[in-house]
């Protein structure tokens, strides 16, 4: 390393050492601690009591742990698709570039400003089985089926039927996708115009271009809010935590591991146990992460690649 | 301009800071009048804060020592919990006595034996069932401030209504349910109109129900007992619920029934005949039913009719946590609240009956509510018992709601849903009985503060 | 059917999603407005009302009054949001210049560190993040909240720079060799040009802490420091499943504050969200 190398190699790091103590102390070091507290019987007030892999074991018999992994992956299987699709669908139809375009792409971004308490008042009002909007707007629809069919079907309970609860959710979570779809409109500008007049040349209609020309460009978008609705949807906690009062919902349909973590670490004095879980919790999204990466790595398109 | 700009936008923010930092430093200040201020949280609102705001007037009045600050804490043993795992508790707290032996296993509370004998307060002063609730490892670890008795609280228009007899109420759960499907009617939608009665209309008791069918859902030692005869029998009676009424129906039911405090309550609205309720009905009752609202008071009905009288017995308890600053100037005002008169005094503010064994001639006699005397008599019932007094309360209560949940569901059979609790559960109490009996000795010993 | 109303029929077709969309967006809003002006026996309804039959304006008041200290948890949310905003523009500044105009050795390497630390949601380390604070004796107050973002976020490290390297390496070195310092430089030079992406990463922070929940319930105890979401949420628990007039009336007054700030700086916010995904 030359004088001036290291010249400059103080210098960038006094100017980043804000991070590098935030680094160590509140994300180095409090991984580190969860790493050690999860081989102990932790209850906060009195030392830590070494039991080996016993908080591990107990999780893989444990339930609730496994209802709330299977609650988390449920409500990511179904929300992360649905808000991409949604989102990307939004956009698409906001980069035709027509007159009062600034007003729709507003009123699809407000929902992503509310906070998250509120949202979750909100849904819960709006999914609220007899007097909420979502089935006022619902009945007539399932009268005209019952009507034509004679079916008999009623539009359901949400968040308090088991079956439902989760779907509530995802709903209430599509509704503040404008985040995504301001990203993804960005994206969609960046399209180059030659490439569309080019597949009009090739006689291509509209979805043979969204299909062969606009998808593939914007994929690393795609990638990227894939990505970051993966790790906010593995830590779900806000919304559901609300619209149940922080219980559980019915039948248990609302338990999301971060819920289930702060039950154990903040109600069962089991504070071993909740770290290990959060480190499960962890691996699971670095897996998941490394998994979308590789296998969008096949189908992201970058610029000058 | 810009460069102006700039430099006042810089500034504006600093001279800010400057002043939420002096403004927020202004809370931490000691009284200027040299008392020790005494934080106190605990869970009521509205009239029920009133009434203990009052005596803590009553007491900030009576000296010049100790000043107490009251305040309320809605969800306050999981407050209580961060607080006093964060070393910041306050000095006293008032939680229900089912949270007692969670805090107390994991060191949050003072012992008070010590305490509680210098100040001459003795267990001989207390009804038996009330100061059961108070102690746990043979420890005193908090004082009363206001106990409840539960029983069944009826309709008695509803009863007139379908034909009933309004001064008889069930002797037996036999009858009970006779009477439930005289009363319960459906509109022309299939919607329940008027419910007879429903397990889960409060649900506050759910996991206990097994002690009207002559049993528990523990050994009251060392072992859950969520299979037994008694636990078993009680989630066969849910599972006859939506056998009778339908599931859905009964979901729509408890969907379209708004808060207990509320005017949409099912029972003030009269769209439920009788629940499992407190002392404390009388008062929103007065609030939020209608005028005319005729109701009575009696022992829940259990299988037996010998057996008639079981009840649940509970007391918001008072607890210095573990980490208070001043325990024993929180224990002066705890033990001056436990006067027989100041006692009365909040008792009667909230309806409820003394915790303590000699009542004065005039409490009754002025008592607010007229059905008192009927909670008293439930908690001195020779059936009348506490919750399960469990370490992990939270978890095993909400394994137990959810166990009715999905009987009431119909997902799971009652045997399914003791079996999947008694598995759980039985393994987590084997496991805390375990560690807790390793540490025990060391922490019943340490008296200290932290 | 010649191109042109071929062209015609796409448009109308367009705009007749884009209504569609619009109405679903929108309609909960109005919904939560409507609910908040009817009296109570109103949103009990069945059918439900669309609209309130009077407006009963006195729910706002009502529903400040029924939440308790409705004032001060809007003034103990704005302190947070002050203390945070300041914090994170100073210490993310300073790390994302590091991280930008100065090449130092390991210095990419590093910042895939930063970047990292992003796959670390809060619930995961919040218990031992929790144990600091408590060793520090900051549990019940509002230190836990914002003195963290004095230390830099990544998400906002990530933002800063993205923006920092845009600007031309030459505005850099012919102050160096005018004799400038690193320091002089960022603050005289860059943070002027760096203004509309200090600003993006200021209402973000913002919007984060009115935002936060799950932070302020393990770390505030005492009801009176509670935040305006803690507030809603206590408030709720507390009343929920009846006074849907006044928890829609409280939850349109801690929405209204963040769409005023959203009308007065929608360039920012859109485009500091669109740069977020751009490069990612």
């Amino acid at each position: 390393m030359t004088r001036q190398e290291r010249q400059r190699l103080r210098t960038g790091l006094m100017f980043i050492s804000p991070w590098i103590v935030g680094f160590l102390v509140l994300n180095l070091y409090p991984f580190l601690s969860s790493a050690y507290l999860s081989f102990h019987d932790y209850a906060v007030l009195s030392k830590p009591v070494f039991i080996g892999t016993e908080n591990y074991s107990d999780m893989l018999a444990d339930e609730l742990f496994w209802k709330s992994i299977w609650n988390t992956i449920y409500f990511a299987a179904i929300s992360i698709p649905l808000n991409l699709i949604i989102a990307l669908f939004l956009a698409i139809l906001l980069n035709f570039d027509l007159p009062g375009k600034k007003i729709f792409r507003t009123i699809y971004f407000l929902p992503s400003l509310v906070p998250l308490v509120c949202l979750g008042v909100l849904w819960r009002w709006l999914l609220n089985g007899q007097l909420g909007l979502v089935n006022t707007v619902l009945r007539p629809i399932t009268d005209t089926a019952n009507a034509l069919f004679g079916s008999d079907v009623a539009p359901p309970n949400w968040l308090v039927d088991p079956e439902f609860a989760k779907l509530g959710l995802i709903f209430a979570s599509a509704w503040g996708v404008g985040n995504a779809v301001v990203i993804f409109l960005a994206g969609l500008q960046d399209v180059p115009r030659t490439l569309y007049e080019a597949a009009d040349l090739d006689g291509c209609n509209f979805w043979q271009k969204t299909w062969h020309v606009t998808l593939p460009i914007i994929s690393p978008v795609i990638y990227f809010n894939g990505i970051m609705s993966l790790i906010m949807s593995f830590q779900v906690f806000a919304v559901p935590y609300v619209m149940t009062d922080g219980q559980e919902g019915p039948g248990r349909s609302l338990l999301f591991t971060a819920t289930y973590i702060f039950f154990n670490a903040f109600e069962n004095w089991r504070m071993g146990y909740a770290c290990a879980i959060g480190l499960i919790l962890f691996l699971i999204i670095l897996a998941l992460t490394l998994l979308a990466t590789k296998v969008s790595e096949r189908h992201i398109y970058y610029a000058g690649k | 301009m810009s460069k102006r700009f700039s430099a006042i936008s810089f500034r504006v923010p600093v001279i800010l800071v400057a002043l939420l930092v002096l403004l927020s430093g202004c809370g931490e200040n000691p009284r200027e009048d040299g008392r020790v201020v005494i934080q106190y949280w605990d869970k009521w609102t509205g009239s029920e804060h009133q009434a203990m705001q009052d005596l803590v007037d009553d007491f900030n009045a009576s000296q010049n020592e100790i000043y107490v600050e009251f305040l309320s804490i809605s969800f306050i043993s999981r407050k209580l919990m961060l607080a006093a795992a964060g070393g910041n508790p306050p000095d006293l707290a008032g939680l229900w006595s089912m949270n007692v032996p969670i805090f107390a296993a994991n060191g949050a509370l003072t012992q008070l034996d010590d305490l509680a004998a210098s100040h001459d307060i003795h267990e001989s002063d207390y009804l038996p069932a009330i100061w059961s609730e108070l102690t746990e490892f043979d420890r005193l670890w908090g004082l009363p401030s206001t106990p409840g008795a539960t029983g069944l609280h009826w309709n008695k228009d509803l009863f007139r209504e379908a034909g009933l007899d309004p001064e008889k109420p069930p002797r037996t759960i036999a009858e009970l349910e006779a009477f439930n499907e005289h009363i319960t009617r459906f509109d022309d939608d299939g919607d329940i109109e008027v419910l007879g009665h429903l397990p889960q209309e409060p649900g506050w008791w759910l996991p206990n129900w097994a002690y009207w069918f002559g049993g528990d859902v523990w050994n009251r030692k060392d072992a859950i007992t969520v299979e037994s005869d008694a636990s078993i029998a009680a989630l066969e009676w849910m599972a006859s619920y939506p056998e009778r009424f339908g599931a859905d129906e009964l979901l729509r039911f408890r969907q379209a029934s708004g808060n207990f405090a509320s005017a949409e309550n099912p029972f003030f609205n009269g769209r439920i005949a009788m629940v499992h309720q407190g002392p404390w009905m009388h008062n929103f009752i007065e609030k939020f039913a209608p005028k005319s609202f005729d109701w009575g008071v009696a022992p829940f009905p259990s299988t037996d009719p010998d057996r008639y009288g079981v009840a649940i017995v509970e007391t918001d308890v008072i607890v210095i946590p573990r980490g208070a600053k001043h325990p024993q100037e929180a224990f002066k005002f705890l033990s001056w609240l436990q006067r027989p008169e100041n006692l009365e005094k909040l008792c009667a503010k909230q309806l409820k009956f003394s915790p303590l064994v000699e009542t004065s001639e005039s409490f009754y006699e002025n008592h607010p509510n007229p059905k008192i005397k009927i909670y008293r008599e439930l908690a001195e019932s020779p059936y009348a018992s506490g919750r399960s007094r469990l370490t992990n309360i939270m978890d095993f209560n909400r394994d137990m709601v959810n166990a009715f949940d999905q009987v009431a569901l119909q997902n799971l059979t009652p045997e399914e849903a003791a079996a999947a609790v008694q598995r759980r559960q039985g393994k987590l109490f084997d496991q805390s009985y375990r560690r807790w009996l390793k540490v025990r000795d060391a922490r019943l010993e340490d008296k200290t503060q932290p | 059917m010649t191109a042109k109303t071929a062209q015609r029929v796409q448009t109308v077709c367009i705009y007749l999603m884009l209504i569609a969309g619009a109405i679903v967006f929108i309609s909960p809003f109005a919904w939560m407005v409507s609910t908040s002006l009817k009296p109570l026996k109103e949103t009990m309804a069945m059918p439900p009302q669309w609209l309130p039959s009077d407006l009963q304006w006195e729910n706002y008041p009502q529903a400040i009054d029924e939440m308790g200290e409705f004032w001060r948890y809007t003034w103990n949310t704005l302190y947070l949001c002050l203390m945070t905003v300041i914090g994170t523009v100073i210490s993310s500044t300073l790390a994302a210049y590091g991280f930008s105009r100065i090449e130092w050795p390991g210095r990419d390497k590093t910042f895939m560190l930063v970047l990292a630390t992003m796959m670390i949601p809060f619930p995961i380390i919040m218990v031992p993040i929790f144990l600091v604070f408590r060793d520090l004796g900051w549990i019940g107050s509002f230190k836990p909240l914002w003195v963290p973002t004095f230390f830099a976020g990544a998400f906002n490290i990530f933002l800063l720079r993205q923006f920092m390297l845009t600007l031309p390496k030459e505005l850099s070195e012919s102050a160096r060799i005018d004799g400038a310092s690193e320091l002089q430089i960022c603050f005289r030079i860059i943070l002027p040009l760096a203004k509309p992406a200090i600003i993006v990463v200021a209402l973000f922070q913002f919007m984060a802490t009115w935002n936060d929940f799950l932070g302020p319930l393990i770390y505030l105890t005492n009801q009176q420091d509670f935040t305006l979401s803690l507030g809603l949420q206590s408030y709720q628990s507390q009343s929920g499943g009846t006074s849907w007039h006044y928890l829609m009336a409280a939850s349109t007054l801690v929405i209204l504050p963040v769409i005023a700030l959203f009308f007065f700086a929608q360039r920012y916010f859109i485009e500091g969200i669109a740069t977020t995904g751009g490069k990612g």
